[in-house]
């Protein structure tokens, strides 16, 4: 979002000083968007999703400036990482990428999707509802196969899909400003004093196997083209609940499900660069828009990039380190900052916040449909809560959804129809199998608790 | 639910905003001035940010603007296969302070979606020019050269699965007429655009594209593709070395072009100042040394052109979509 506005601003500088400013902003964006999921739960980024899950809830405890460490900690350390293995090994996770063909975009996408049933906090029915809803939502607009438009209610307003951008919006902002106005509480009531909130650096210390985790985690997925941060760090999310001794109280604001999520989606930006560079593949919307600057520069990135150009090279890899440094100095000293504008007294905040999420979703695409999809999805995100069914499974829905269905029938397509496909692929058959062994785990060890509709 | 008269007066407010902000954004009112123009210009772009139609669109407005005192503003209306940026225009203010690029999907959208806009419903004024489909292999496919694909083609109808865009699209509608003018089967694979294709083809998923020269010129360097033949009238000058289709003895001239676009109704003398200034544009030759740089063909066309050039290729392209069933909208 963020590189795609920012774009056109680099259009007049040279081809080196365009690379060095945009690869800081698609660095420093993925941070941003942490910012904004943990302060007033409006994910910036796609890879943001599951950061307010964890990260919002340790707002609403007063521990906004803490929660901003560990999300700045850990993301500077997994951004680290992604681009070590960017430098170092490239080719070679380039190679494993390439294996992604169609039925393993499928297979991971069901994985995605079993990881999300099972992170979701709460009833697990009511998870499973949710992102039902949100598999519906991304089945809106132009399909693939046959471009015949579906679920339009016979207007062009809704012919494009719902994009995710606005829903999140909607969803996770408005919504909050709504029950924000409802609740009558000031963020100033909830917000301690700023001293002693910040993480020990023993505190920090202790999360290093999940930063790892979530580091390699991030910048392997981030490099299989398309599947982007998002299916990072629902994994990772749902990989630290399922190790993590204090499972149950996921969703209240456990540091290890911040910090493994803000790692992955860092080290994706290391991952997404290795398709593109290795390949001349931009494997996200955000590489996509990047490429598009490259191009604009006369700089095709593709399998000679490295022979022919390698001082571009090395600019990628120094301009990617140095705005990891900035972005880590600058965020540090910035996070009592930050933590002060919630101290703005509600009613001004709700209509900041309000006011942000009516730009946000109207510049995406500088329609004003989105703006009212938006609107309509904050009206059905407050509704969603007050039936305390979880939104996080919509948005991810709208994320898998139109991947899951696009390479499944791509996939038959390619294979003239044989589901044999999926098994027949070692990497889609291993997929299968974690998810089947993820869905029937829990009722193996307890038969009883699937049927329990309120947990 | 009990509110204090704050928080009363916050909800107030907020409506407020959130209708007034929605109801100037809907608005997007523009009082015509003369003399003309005397406003900035906006250029409509209806892909998003960085794709061809993106960077194109951006040299256009970079060099126009050198002609004008006011500026061009460049906004990207993406969705519906690029139909909504189109409707944006057809929809705006006929004052001609909007302006619109757009390419060869507005003809196929006009059968497919019924809530396209119709070539009639807007005013072409300039061609930019052709961006030629091509046909890529993979190395290790074994195929050397268009007559080889066509024969392997023949002996096993289907077996090659070649990667292109959704039904409809520019690299589908390409392929669709492969088939008709090599008289040949292929297994067509949908791909949601030009970088999920060129990803496939590399990952070996499928074994051919139709996709523009340029998206794989870089693989064809480095050995990793064979591009067969461009589907153009004349050779592309990113790759000198390959033949069109015509020299190879397939007559097919297939592919996407741009063109400039005001909605219909704009004054006489507005619509002439925009059209010599687009056309005197287009035909600068330092715009077209930054735009084949960028690797666009540039070759200009006056509206009048573009008009016959734009119908000639509806006439064309109709049977083509009658015969895979996308007529669903209008019908001729």
């Amino acid at each position: 979002m963020a590189l795609a506005i920012l774009l056109p601003v680099t259009y007049a500088m040279s081809p080196i000083a365009a690379m060095v400013f945009l690869m800081a902003v698609f660095s420093a964006s993925v941070f941003g968007g942490s910012i904004s999921a943990i302060l007033i739960n409006i994910p910036g980024t796609p890879g943001a999703i599951v950061t307010q899950l964890e990260g919002y809830a340790m707002t609403c405890r007063g521990k906004a400036s803490e929660a901003l460490t560990y999300s700045l900690f850990s993301s500077t350390i997994g951004g680290i990482i992604g681009l070590i293995i960017l430098m170092l090994v490239a080719p070679i996770v380039a190679g494993a990428a390439m294996q992604f063909r169609s039925p393993e975009f499928t297979m991971a996408t069901v994985f995605g999707l079993t990881m999300l049933a099972y992170s979701t906090p709460g009833s697990t029915f009511r998870g499973v509802l949710s992102g039902a809803v949100g598999l519906l939502c991304g089945m809106v607009g132009f399909d693939l196969v046959t471009d015949v438009s579906r679920f339009d209610f016979g207007t062009s307003a809704l012919q494009s899909g719902i994009e995710l951008v606005p829903l999140t919006v909607g969803l996770f902002g408005l919504a909050e400003v709504l029950r924000g106005v409802e609740n009558n509480t000031t963020q100033t009531d909830r917000t301690p004093p700023l001293k002693a909130l910040t993480p020990s650096f023993a505190q920090l210390k202790r999360l290093w196997k999940t930063i790892l985790r979530g580091s390699a985690l991030g910048a392997i997925v981030g490099a299989i083209p398309a599947a982007g941060s998002a299916i990072a760090v629902a994994v990772s999310y749902a990989q630290e609940k399922r190790l993590s001794k204090r499972a149950d109280e996921f969703g209240t604001g456990v540091p290890e499900g911040l910090a493994g999520p803000e790692a992955a989606n860092n080290a994706c930006v290391g991952g997404a660069l290795v398709p593109l560079m290795t390949l001349g593949i931009p494997g996200d919307t955000m590489t996509a828009v990047l490429m598009g600057a490259l191009l604009i520069h006369g700089l095709r990135p593709g399998p000679l990039l490295f022979t022919e150009r390698p001082d571009f090279v090395a600019t990628v890899y120094v301009a990617l380190f140095l705005a990891l440094l900035l972005t880590f100095v600058l965020g540090f000293l910035l996070i009592r900052h930050f933590v002060r504008l919630m101290r703005t007294p509600s009613h001004i905040l709700l209509i900041i916040i309000a006011l942000l999420c009516v730009v946000g979703a109207f510049a995406i695409r500088n329609n004003v449909t989105d703006v009212y999809i938006m609107i309509a999805f904050g009206v059905i995100g407050y509704v969603m809560n007050k039936l305390e069914i979880p939104v996080a499974p919509l948005a991810f829905g709208l994320i898998l959804g139109p991947i899951l269905e696009e390479n499944l029938r791509r996939s038959l397509i390619i294979s003239d129809g044989s589901w044999m496909v999926f098994i027949e692929r070692p990497i889609a058959l291993t997929m299968l199998l974690l998810s089947l062994g993820a869905l029937f785990y829990p009722f193996l060890r307890n038969p009883g608790k699937l049927l329990s509709i309120n947990q | 639910m009990h509110f204090t008269s704050r928080f009363r007066g916050s909800v107030a407010i907020m409506v407020l905003t959130v209708t007034t902000l929605t109801m100037i954004l809907g608005a997007c009112d523009r009082q015509a001035e003369e003399p003309f123009p005397s406003n900035p210009i906006t250029l409509v772009v209806n892909w998003p940010a960085g794709g061809g139609m993106d960077r194109i669109g951006r040299v256009i407005a970079e060099y126009a603007r050198r002609r004008l005192d006011v500026p061009i503003a460049v906004i990207n209306v993406s969705g519906a296969g690029g139909a909504s940026g189109v409707r944006h225009v057809a929809d705006s203010d006929p004052d001609g302070y909007t302006v619109g690029i757009l390419g060869a999907s507005l003809v196929a959208s006009q059968y497919i979606n019924p809530n396209a806009n119709a070539i009639d419903d807007i005013d072409l004024i300039a061609l930019v020019g052709p961006d030629p489909a091509a046909l890529e292999v993979r190395s290790d496919s074994g195929i050397n050269s268009l007559a080889e694909y066509v024969q392997r083609a023949q002996s096993n109808p289907r077996s090659i699965k070649n990667g292109n865009d959704a039904p409809g699209g520019v690299s589908h509608i390409a392929a669709t007429l492969l088939e008709r003018s090599a008289n040949i089967e292929l297994t067509l694979v949908p791909y949601r655009g030009y970088a999920p294709t060129v990803a496939a083809i590399l990952s070996g998923e499928i074994q051919s594209s139709t996709l523009p020269v340029h998206q794989l010129i870089e693989q064809h360097k480095a050995g990793e593709v064979n591009i067969l033949g461009v589907m153009s009238e004349e050779r592309h000058f990113m790759a000198p070395d390959i033949p069109t289709f015509k020299e190879q003895g397939i007559d097919l001239v297939a592919g996407d072009w741009r063109a400039i676009f005001l909605p219909n109704g704009v004054p006489d003398d507005h619509r002439a100042f925009l059209e010599a200034l687009f056309l005197e544009t287009l035909n600068d030759p330092d715009f077209q040394a930054a735009a084949e740089q960028l690797s666009f063909f540039i070759t200009p066309m006056t509206a009048a052109d573009t008009k016959r050039f734009v119908e000639a290729f509806d006439q064309e392209l109709y049977p083509v979509l009658l015969e895979a069933g996308l007529v669903r909208a209008r019908h001729k």
